[in-house]
């Protein structure tokens, strides 16, 4: 074992009240946590919810609610990394040149460095991790069973595990914020900086754990996708006839599946260099430190591909709905995500073109990164001829898939500027690289805030509001312009990254842009918190049928919105690509089956939970060096695992008489048709006897 | 023969760009728009190596561009031309496939990466660091001045072997001579980074990594370090000046008169962790003829200069 600086006793290992800090800031978001805990544990006892939280989310092995859960947890994430972000934008417009005030006993600016420099590593942590993947995550389980006409995911259980998992990484980050410090060394965790002689304290472990436990229910759930959709379609549903966001799910996933232990094994030993002392990226006594840049990379450039193709499946499923209009080239959209997915694993070196490889080495990976724009710039130019000859709607998911496409342009240019070795070298480790991935992530915002706005009524049957989501995409979208152009313009002033103070003082002028834009985005925030809660309360007159657009063209829209736990009554029959479409025209849409027939469903249970909460104390113990706590916690998973594995008792039958009465309910409760008022929401037809 | 057309095309384009730029970009500033574009100093090259970055730049957004606008003007048009609310256009609810449109729209790219590829390899070929075919070109003739660079937390050394001298925090180099750096890390990943002079390459600790330039103008360049090393990062500034070769000459006889001398003890008193941020500089005589070889040893058996813990509450 290493021996750390500061106290450590076999108790509580490195704990001491010291690792409270005693910052305003600091006290102030714990102040707000804390009010807001208070006030969700007040109504879940006083309004007796504690049963219905535990029976209906805790315990659920449900796709749907699963999904909602890993949103929400991505959404939480989404707003705290959004408030680094304007803590950053904040420092950096009041910190600029040598005579900018300081406040809060930093030079310049409000914040010291160290502070700094955590939040940044943060901000791109959670941003990457802990928002965008949860929400893809829970997006692709909410939909790929439904599209695929399957009753639930292949393994239930394990997606239940994953989502746990994902929710102790975020907790620990969370955590981190009010115990000890956080990683400074960016989210890429650069060596040596991330080793004991140059971060001495918690911070890394904190990053290292959040991402090794996350990371795990991540490659789980690839496992389950990938299973699902190889072996629960719908009868009639090929390959042929897969719908295009369940194809990009299923690259996606391969990209997840075979990627993540890349990062686990740097992590892991990277994790060996702080607690064993051992040497694998030092800078001396043998270690290599370019080895970590390698491993970092090879799962971090599929990384970024496993985030953005989901958002492409999305545009894909989006734009033809409001263009009524088949995918324009299917079998190409097919090939092009493949690709794009079996190329983004030979590129990873354009990360470190400046880390001095031979130019042979950096011409090979130049021209592999340019590779992966061949297929990407075929999925626009077939985006743009599914609306020729369309019927083009502008509702909110339609803008927001328009606005990804051109933000998809702009990011493309950039990146094949910086695939380039020869004009890498002048901006790499600029903003410059900073406004290109911003650009390229906002494909993967614009694909999610849609896919949101599109596939919300189906989930919960009601709308989210059109005005208040129109407003929201256009203050967000004035925001992005005015925050990333500026940035690129930087870029080119020779403005450097991961700066908390800024030396030239020219530089004044767009960083007082890009704070404006900050500014927009916050009303766009406020707007998005408008909608949501205007739609919840006027629901009653957003409601809709399983088809919400009118012009959906996939299974999922075939079942009623919200969609009964059991998701389809009777299995369906896949005749055509566009099935509802195909269905349509053949006058079926609102046919009804003439029978039903019992149905097996998994059982909930607080197995995923209680390993999760194992986990949890586990990667506490393993940040602070509590030895006896991460002992004790990884052999209660170890004894809860082998507990469940004699239960033997994991599902149950649902009677065809039961799933009549339902969904006789359920198609009563039709817009106009008056229905009986429920309240909507994943899971409310779940009926009482059948919980765990 | 075609790659030198494709070269003068770009340099025009480049004129034009560089001249349009700044002008859009005024209403961002109350700045006047001659003060504002010296400040894109990436725009403005003071020797060969970053004359190429930019011509490359300039060539990749041009032949980028003439594909990247002509699709966003056509897919806007397409939007607003096939809306819903204009009753009159065509509507074609099942076309979904082509053939002839298929074979273009895989072709267009491929062609445009087959062109950049190429451009790529004769780029990274014509940047390489440790090229020294570059120095014969640029200044031919001229014997290289020879300088070892060796970052600290967060300060910057230029030591200059042939003279026995040093400089902290700035660097001095004589105009059309070509130089040879040698750079290494007492620490820390950093990225040495000239935006007029040269682009980045990382600076590693145990390993020696190189760059060569030739600086065209006299005058002050900023240099960063670009890659994030801890807490003092912000302030690792250091100004270059280029001076004619009888101003160098100059400087560095004045140089040796510095009563501070620097080996390897010295040294490891410089690399105590120490943010600059008042911009000093220091001058060194009698420099130890190998301490660049002892720091990375020393880097490599194992010594670090290691970080204190924050105190309490600096979270
Ligand atoms: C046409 C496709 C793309 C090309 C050619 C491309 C090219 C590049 C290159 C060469 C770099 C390295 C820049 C440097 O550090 O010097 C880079 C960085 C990056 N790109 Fe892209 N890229 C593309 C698409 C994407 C996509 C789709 C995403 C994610 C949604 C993305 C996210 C990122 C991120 C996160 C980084 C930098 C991470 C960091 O250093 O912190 N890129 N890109
Ligand atoms: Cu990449
Ligand atoms: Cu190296």
């Amino acid at each position: 074992m290493v021996n750390v600086q500061g106290p450590w006793s076999p108790l509580i290992g490195r704990l001491s009240l010291g690792a409270i800090p005693d910052n305003p800031i600091i006290a102030g978001a714990f102040l707000f946590s804390a009010v807001l805990g208070v006030v969700i544990l007040g109504y879940l006892t006083f309004g007796h919810k504690w049963g219905y939280l535990w029976r209906e989310w805790l315990t659920t092995v449900d796709h749907k609610k699963i999904g909602v859960m890993y949103i929400l947890i991505g959404l939480v994430m989404l707003f705290r990394g959004f408030i680094d972000a304007v803590m950053m934008r904040t420092q950096q417009v009041l910190a600029d040149g040598p005579h900018s005030p300081g406040f809060l006993g930093a030079a310049h600016g409000y914040l010291l460095p160290y502070h700094f420099d955590q939040i940044y590593s943060a901000h791109g942590t959670i941003m990457i991790l802990f928002a965008a993947t949860p929400i893809l995550v829970g997006l692709m389980n909410i939909i790929v069973p439904l599209q695929i006409g399957a009753r639930d995911m292949a393994f239930p259980y394990l997606n239940a595990l994953g989502l746990w998992l994902t929710a102790v990484g975020a907790a620990l980050i969370m955590l981190s914020l009010f115990l000890g410090d956080f990683s400074h060394a960016g989210w890429v965790g650069l060596t040596p900086l991330t080793e004991m002689a140059y971060s001495p304290g918690v911070g890394v472990d904190y990053w290292i754990w959040a991402i090794q436990i996350a990371s795990v229910g991540t490659t789980l759930g690839a496992a389950n996708l990938i299973a699902t959709i190889i072996k629960m379609r719908a009868p009639g549903m090929t390959w042929s006839r897969l719908p295009i966001f369940t194809w990009t799910s299923l690259s996606t996933n391969i990209i997840a599946l075979t990627s993540f232990p890349v990062l686990g094994v740097a992590l892991g030993l990277l994790g060996a260099d702080r607690y064993f002392g051992t040497h694998f990226f030092t800078a001396g006594l043998g270690g290599n430190l370019m080895l970590y840049a390698d491993l970092f990379w090879i799962w971090g450039h599929p990384e970024v591909y496993f985030v953005i193709l989901p958002a492409f499946g999305m545009m894909s499923e989006i734009i033809p709905t409001f263009a009524e209009k088949p995918l324009f080239g299917y079998a190409t959209m097919v090939a092009a995500s493949f690709a794009i997915a079996g190329v983004s694993w030979s590129v990873w070196l354009h990360h470190f073109f400046t880390m001095g490889a031979g130019p042979s080495v950096n011409t090979f990976f130049s021209i592999a990164t340019m590779i992966v724009g061949i297929p990407t710039g075929v999925k626009v130019f077939n985006w743009a001829f599914t609306v020729y000859h369309g019927r083009s709607r502008f509702e909110t998911p339609m803008l927001w898939a328009v606005g990804a496409l051109f933000m998809l342009l702009l990011g493309g240019l950039t990146g094949m500027m910086l695939a380039m070795p020869p004009i890498n070298y002048s901006v790499h480790n600029s903003v410059f690289v900073v406004a290109h991935f911003h650009t390229m992530l906002m494909v993967v915002i614009y694909g999610i805030m849609g896919a949101v706005a599109y596939w919300f009524p189906k989930v919960f049957g009601f709308k989210l509001d059109e005005p208040l989501g129109k407003r929201f995409f256009w203050f967000f979208t004035a925001g992005t312009i005015m925050v990333f152009i500026p940035m690129y313009t930087s870029g080119f002033m020779g403005m450097t990254r991961r700066l908390d103070y800024i030396a030239n003082p020219a530089l004044l002028p767009f960083e007082i842009a890009e704070e404006i834009g900050i500014g927009l985005y916050v009303v766009s925030v406020y707007y998005f918190v408008r909608q949501l809660f205007v739609s919840v309360r006027d629901r009653a007159s957003h409601r809709v049928g399983a088809d919400a657009w009118g012009s959906a063209r996939t299974l999922e829209w075939l079942t009623p919105s919200p969609v009964p736990f059991y998701n389809y009554a009777v299995t369906p029959r896949v005749h055509a690509r566009d099935e509802l479409v195909w269905r349509r025209e053949q006058g079926l849409e609102a046919a009804t089956a003439a029978h039903y027939e019992d149905i097996l469903m998994p059982k909930n249970t607080p197995v995923p939970l209680v390993i999760g909460a194992f986990a949890m104390t586990l990667g506490f113990g393993l940040v602070w060096r509590i030895w006896w706590l991460t002992d004790a916690s990884f052999l209660g998973i170890i004894l809860t695992v082998i507990a469940r594995s004699f239960v033997r008792d994991t599902d149950y039958v649902v009677r065809a008489g039961e799933v009549r009465k339902i969904e006789q309910g359920l198609r009563g409760n039709t817009p106009g048709t008056g229905g009986d008022g429920t309240q909507g929401g994943v899971g409310v037809w779940r009926p009482q006897e059948s919980g765990s | 023969m075609q790659a030198r057309r494709y070269d003068t095309i770009a340099r025009r384009v480049g004129y034009l760009a560089r001249s349009l730029v700044p002008l859009s970009l005024l209403f961002l500033s109350g700045c006047s728009a001659h003060g504002l574009s010296r400040q894109f100093l990436l725009f403005r090259p003071a020797g060969p190596l970053s004359a190429a970055d930019l011509r490359f730049t300039i060539l990749d957004v041009a032949v980028m561009l003439g594909i990247i606008i002509p699709t966003a003007v056509m897919t806007t048009y397409f939007l607003l031309r096939y809306r819903k609310t204009r009753a009159s256009a065509a509507y074609d609810p099942h076309w979904s496939h082509s053939n002839l449109i298929e074979i273009v729209v895989w072709t267009i790219p491929v062609l445009t990466v087959a062109l950049l590829g190429y451009e790529s390899y004769k780029g990274t070929y014509a940047v390489n660091p440790y090229d020294p075919r570059m120095i014969k070109t640029a200044a031919p003739g001229r014997a290289p001045l020879a300088v070892d660079v060796i970052t600290t937390d967060w300060q910057w050394l230029f030591i200059y072997p042939q003279q026995h001298i040093a400089i902290a925090n700035k660097l001095v180099i004589p105009r059309g001579t070509p130089v040879v750096f040698r750079m290494t890390s007492a620490t820390v990943v950093n990225d040495f980074f000239i935006p007029n002079l040269s682009g980045m390459i990382d600076v590693m600790p145990g390993m020696r990594t190189k760059q060569v330039l030739v600086a065209d103008k006299t005058g002050q360049y900023k240099g960063y370090s670009a890659n994030f090393s801890g807490s003092g990062f912000s302030w690792m500034g250091f100004r270059t000046h280029v001076v004619s070769r009888s101003g160098f000459t100059r400087w560095a006889q004045a140089m040796e008169k510095s009563p501070r001398h620097l080996d390897y003890a010295q040294f490891n008193v410089f690399a105590k962790p120490t943010t600059n941020t008042d911009g000093k500089t220091y001058a060194f005589s009698q420099v130890h003829a190998r301490l660049f070889d002892q720091v990375i040893k020393g880097v490599l058996a194992g010594k670090v200069y290691t970080t204190r813990l924050p105190p309490p509450g600096a979270a």
